[in-house]
């Protein structure tokens, strides 16, 4: 257990991003080989592997593969969700920089093995250099033919396109990506049991296959090296190794690659340990999940399973860590403010709920919080949670929750003093 | 497979119902009402489920890996609204969960809302009211500042919208984009900024704008004419029918004190469903008017004086019984059915005049409807229905949104489905190619032509389906030497007459049984002289082309179809009997009363000195008519010439049936007491006819009716007995059909 790069493994080698370099280590290998097997191999070989989605939420990725209906005489597509929005996650930020042609050819891959000649990689519009070198990376993959009219000779074409987002957190849900891509308002649509899945029915009504930037990255290795051999890493249900994008009070903040199970203390030290006090408080994937106390974060593996099981969850691997220094009611003020703006609106409870929580936020830390709120505050998380139209209204409640039921002292402090628990230096500062 | 029944249970009763139907519809089967706001059957489902107030509890049953089957339940409640029901389901609407969410979820709707519902139009018909009511918590834990926003935002000249009291249902915004097609509202910004907005610097202009404030679920959309005007529990209801169009949409008359208030849409499945347009939906105010003429006047040198009805009948029995066989009739197209039953009796049985006519348009001869086939069913015009289900549709100088404005919606709903075709004739500047709502942008073909070029297009097509290999053995030998000479000619809507013509070939394929194309001519080729000649020719490209077809000139005005049926025409009787002797058409009577050879004429609802095609024309006979009587509810610029006035009754003061575009004849109820002095236009002409001597003796409209149905074929399946609330198509009845 520990650091262990498959993804990064040449991340620091000068020039990886371009493509006489990234072939040069082995580059489009995987692609190579799969266009060799039958589709259905390739989906295999993916199964093998055990890859879970490393979007948040972790569902098998040969699943989805296999439910595009391959054979079906209808267009379909592939598109690979890179708008990274989730406060804490920088990892897809760095692999289109650093590791384009990785991207693009988990996309030619999947691309021929659910039959597609279509693919789109949606970009979050603030990510202006990682989408140039992404850019930069397909015009090379078309002049060496891994793109294009027939995918290493393969017979099979493979169309890659660029979309930029406009700014919005919410169209990283992938119904909300596909109306947007669209040219629709950023809304999520409907999902199973109310509608079919992306798989059956996505982008203009076909066959879609959507995908996090990392679970794409990792499909050239699996099919370079075997899906034996990737399911050797990790643990009996996560297998294999995971990006993390560590922040906060550490010495060393940046993207790590560890093995699943690695225990959480081991990614802190890798990052460098706690800066400026003792450690406080982890978010360990992504604002939307439940925070942990130290003393809950002891003998935590980095895990889907693990991550559960002491009350949080894996997500998309925006690791934060938080020493004493950290006010937490300002830190769930951030956060609530963070859902309200980026709620889209559609639905009731996460449209009216986010705004009034953020409310509820500024009052506390304007020293104006009364004695009922926390109690409010948890029956709006409740009201939200489970009710929405699309997860970000349970993402938005789930913090806040957990905050409350482990921090509720610090709520309480706030409410009788008007001021903070940690002092007038605490952070983070409400801007 | 929507067909398939499928076993679920709500609330522990069994039922069986369509797969895929929507739980909150099977709910309401076994008369289970789960409260919702965004809901609406007819709104897609796309851009819904958003309010998650009709949330229940679902289980279904799984499969294990050993094949036994258990229950599970869904982890998070799921919307009725948008759930499909499925083998096995098992749903509850009434758990404490769900009484929970509800009272969460209004609770959320409320925060934000003024509750300013003392001074709300919706107060009192408001389901946020309602639900409120029902489900909702007692008071707030809202502390916070409220949103605030302009009250009473413009967006039109007749709908402001209260963005404050706005829940974001989204169902103004997928009217406008479904139904109307119009797509004039959408969602500005996001998260509790969002905001219903027309798009910058534009209004809500669309012809169907009125819907979406009966759809609107709270006070945010709401009509200027009625803004303030009244509480809904101080209104009284009748059944109506809108007299703005040839349409008939059936409507509910909102009044309050003898005086109109407001129209809203009654259901009509066959007919508006559940619209109206703004053409009705604004345009009924002149009910109560305050030009109503409440007397009848007549004339004294260059004045008129208020006089008793005994005078003005025993007056305009007189002169109409001196002028005898002189006498004539035109207009009535505004008329109910027992009004002109009873006008024409006394014209024909009692004067012994064939001179009537409805129509004044120059094309006085044209057929009402050509189909291609022969008898009487072939001139009955199609269903509003029917229209969903063509495969081509052919607009022909017909701004259809304007003129008919439910058989666009329906022509719009056929497209919508993807197997109805529309092609567009009009000339170059057509209102329809500016307006929001209109088929322009959604005809697959679009031929634009010169002002009076409609022959030309028509022969053109013609001379393209016989080039194509059309059949032209029924084609007369003349016809297909025009056709053949202008498809020679250059022009530019060659390419598009063309592909109009491979267009017919196309419908005319696969079509079985039904009717697959329709031609429906409108107001701009209306008033083109050749008409007849336009009408023959695009039935003659219709059978070249082997397609099942109509070419129809839709009645435009609301009884102008009855005015046709029940003979209001020289040439033929109540019910297309031919008329022996035949009578002069309203170009010819014209003529005759400039002449001297026409003595009285009666005018009835109709402006002939502004409507007539050639109003100087008009003005000038009318100035020389010896004896001139018009009935109408204000003094037009034609009353203003009359010799004798007599004012009527408006739509909502009387019992009665109009005929609408699809021959559907449609009762419509009193409301409330007519004016005193204001009488009902038949019992003036059995008046009338009683002074001359013969007795036409009905005592009330419903007899007049029965009369009608005993002596006309053509109605005898519309009697008063058989008409319903939704109306009777006569063609349908004919046919045997039920129902419809
Ligand atoms: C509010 C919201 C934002 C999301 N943002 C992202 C994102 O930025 N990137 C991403 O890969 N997945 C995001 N997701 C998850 C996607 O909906 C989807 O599950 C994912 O793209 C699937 O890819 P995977 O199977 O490879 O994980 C988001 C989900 C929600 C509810
Ligand atoms: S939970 Fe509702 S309002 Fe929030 S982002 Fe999803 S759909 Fe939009
Ligand atoms: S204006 Fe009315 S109909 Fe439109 S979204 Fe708001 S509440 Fe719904
Ligand atoms: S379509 Fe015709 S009948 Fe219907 S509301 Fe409009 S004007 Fe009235
Ligand atoms: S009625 Fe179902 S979500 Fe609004």
């Amino acid at each position: 257990m520990g650091e262990l790069r498959v993804l990064f493994e040449h991340r620091d080698v000068p020039g990886i991003e371009r493509m006489d370099v990234y072939e040069s280590v082995g580059g489009y290998q995987g692609l190579a080989r799969a266009v060799t097997m039958s589709r259905a191999d390739v989906i295999g070989e993916v199964k093998t592997s055990g890859l879970r989605g490393r979007g948040g939420a972790g569902f098998p990725t040969w699943i989805k593969w296999s439910g595009i209906p391959a054979d079906q005489p209808t267009e379909r597509y592939v598109v690979c969700n890179a708008d990274e929005g989730e406060p804490g996650t920088f990892k897809d930020r760095e692999l289109m920089l650093r590791l384009p042609h990785m991207v693009v050819e988990g996309l030619a891959i999947a691309g021929y093995a659910t039959n597609s000649s279509t693919g789109y990689i949606y970009i979050r519009g603030e990510f202006l250099e990682s989408a140039r070198a992404v850019r930069r990376a397909i015009d090379e993959a078309y002049a060496r033919g891994y793109l294009g009219e027939s995918v290493c000779g393969s017979g099979h074409r493979f169309d890659l396109h660029v979309h930029m987002g406009a700014g919005s957190y919410e169209c990283g849900e992938e119904t909300a990506l596909m109306s947007s891509l669209m040219g629709e308002r950023g809304q999520p649509r409907a999902k199973p049991p109310h509608a079919p899945l992306p798989v059956i029915s996505g982008l203009w009504q076909r066959p879609t296959l959507i995908n996090n930037v990392e679970t794409y990255a990792t499909v050239p290795h699996i099919l370079a090296r075997g899906g034996a051999w990737y399911a050797s890493m990790g643990t009996e249900r996560s297998k294999g190794t995971k990006l993390f994008s560590v922040s906060g009070h550490v010495a060393k903040p940046g993207n790590y690659e560890i093995e699943l199970g690695t225990p959480l203390e081991e990614l802190i030290a890798l990052a460098g340990g706690v800066v400026g006090g003792d450690l406080k408080a982890v978010i360990p994937g992504g604002s939307s999940v439940p925070i942990l106390t130290a003393e809950q974060c002891r003998g935590v593996k980095l895990d889907y399973e693990s991550c559960m099981a002491a009350g949080t969850m894996l997500g998309s691997g925006g690791f934060m860590a938080f020493n004493d220094r950290t006010d937490i009611v300002k830190l769930m003020h951030v956060t609530a403010r963070f859902y309200a703006h980026e709620s889209c609106g559609k639905c009731t409870p996460c449209r009216e709920g986010t705004r009034w929580m953020y409310r509820i936020f500024q009052r506390i830390t304007a020293g104006q919080g009364r004695p009922e709120d926390v109690d409010l505050l948890l029956s709006i998380c409740n009201n939200i949670d489970g009710r929405s139209y699309c997860p970000l209204g349970d993402a938005a409640s789930w913090p806040i929750r957990a905050s409350i039921q482990r921090f509720r002292e610090e709520y309480d402090y706030w409410i009788e003093h008007g001021r903070s628990p940690v002092g007038d230096d605490s952070v983070p500062g409400i801007g | 497979m929507a067909s398939d029944l499928v076993n679920i249970t709500i609330n522990g009763t069994p039922l069986q119902v369509p797969a895929g139907e929507m739980i909150i519809e099977s709910a309401r089967r076994i008369g289970v009402e789960i409260p919702h706001f965004c809901y609406h059957p007819r709104l897609s489902k796309e851009a819904g489920a958003n309010c998650r107030m009709c949330l229940v509890e679902v289980a279904s049953p799984r499969k294990n890996p050993d094949g036994s089957v258990t229950l599970a339940k869904m982890p998070k409640p799921q919307t009725s609204c948008s759930l499909p029901a499925g083998e096995g389901m098992v749903i509850e609407t009434e758990t404490p969960a769900i009484i929970e969410a509800r009272r969460g979820i209004l609770e959320f709707l409320l925060i934000n809302h003024p509750l300013d519902c003392p001074i709300c139009d919706r107060g009192g018909e408001c389901p946020l009211q309602n639900n409120t009511l029902h489900y909702g918590p007692p008071t707030t834990r809202y502390v916070e500042e409220k949103r605030h926003l302009p009250k009473a935002f413009p967006l039109s000249e007749h709908v402001v919208l209260d963005r404050e009291r706005c829940i974001h249902c989204a169902r103004c915004t997928r009217f406008a984009e479904d139904i109307a097609g119009d797509a004039q509202l959408g969602f500005l910004k996001r998260g509790a900024d969002m905001e219903v907005s027309v798009r910058t610097g534009e209004q809500f202009t669309s012809l169907f704008s009125g819907n979406t404030i009966e759809l609107c679920p709270v006070g945010a959309l709401l009509s200027r004419s009625y803004r303030f005007r009244g509480r809904p529990w101080d209104l009284m209801t009748q059944k109506s029918i809108c007299t703005e169009c040839s349409n008939g949409c059936n409507i509910k008359l909102d009044h309050r004190a003898g005086r109109f208030v407001r129209v809203n849409a009654r259901l009509n499945e066959d007919v508006n469903e559940e619209w109206t347009c703004d053409r009705g939906k604004f345009g009924m105010d002149y009910l109560s008017g305050p030009d109503r003429l409440t007397t009848p006047l007549v004339r004294r040198g260059n004045r008129f004086e208020a006089v008793g009805w005994d005078e003005a009948i025993r007056r305009v029995a007189e002169e109409l019984g001196q002028a005898g066989r002189k006498s004539a009739f035109l207009g009535g197209i505004r008329s109910s059915n027992e009004d002109l039953f009873v006008m024409q009796r006394l014209f024909r049985e009692v004067l012994g005049s064939s001179d009537l006519d409805h129509r004044v348009g120059p094309s006085f001869d044209a057929e009402p409807v050509i189909g291609v086939g022969q008898g009487q069913v072939a001139r009955a015009p199609m269903s509003l229905v029917e229209l969903e289900g063509l495969s081509l549709f052919i607009s022909f100088g017909c701004d259809m949104a304007w003129e008919q404005p439910m058989a666009y919606l329906r022509v719009r709903k056929g497209w919508r489905r993807g197997a109805l075709t529309i092609a567009s004739v009009a000339r170059h500047g057509t209102a329809e190619d500016e307006r929001p709502s209109s088929l322009a942008p959604i005809s697959a073909v679009r031929v634009r032509h010169d002002e009076g070029g409609e022959l030309q297009v028509a022969l053109r097509l013609l001379g393209e389906v016989l080039r194509q290999g059309g059949d032209g053995t029924a084609v007369p030998a003349e016809l297909a030497a025009k056709a053949e000479s202008a498809v020679t000619e250059q022009g530019a809507d060659a390419e598009a007459v063309r592909r109009l013509a491979l267009t017919l070939f196309e419908a005319g394929k696969g079509a079985s049984d039904g009717r697959s194309v329709a031609v429906w001519i409108g107001e701009a080729a209306r008033t083109n002289r050749q008409l007849p000649d336009i009408l023959q020719t695009l039935s003659a490209a219709l059978s070249a082309a082997g397609v099942h077809g109509v070419v129809q000139v839709p009645a435009m005005e609301v009884n102008e179809q009855g005015a046709r049926d029940l003979g209001i025409a020289p040439t033929w009787l109540p019910g297309y009997e031919q008329a022996d002797p035949a009578g002069r058409n309203s170009a010819e009577i014209l003529a005759a009363v400039a002449q001297g050879d026409i003595a009285a004429l009666w005018i009835s609802g109709l402006d002939l000195a502004t409507r007539y095609s050639d109003p100087a024309a008009a003005v000038r006979a009318l100035e020389s008519c010896p004896f001139l009587v018009v009935t109408d509810l204000s003094l037009t610029k034609t009353a203003q010439m009359a010799d004798v006035v007599l004012p009527v009754t408006s739509v909502a003061e009387r019992n009665g049936t109009y005929t609408n575009v699809e021959g559907r004849v449609q009762r419509f109820w009193k409301a409330y007491d007519p004016p005193a002095g204001v009488r009902q236009e038949w019992r003036i002409a059995a008046q009338i006819a009683a002074r001359l001597g013969t007795e036409i003796h009905y005592a009330s409209s419903r007899e007049v009716l029965a009369d009608i149905a005993a002596r006309v074929p053509l109605y005898a399946g519309c009697g008063p007995d058989a008409l319903g609330d939704g109306g009777v198509r006569w063609a349908s009845a004919l046919a045997g059909e039920v129902g419809r």
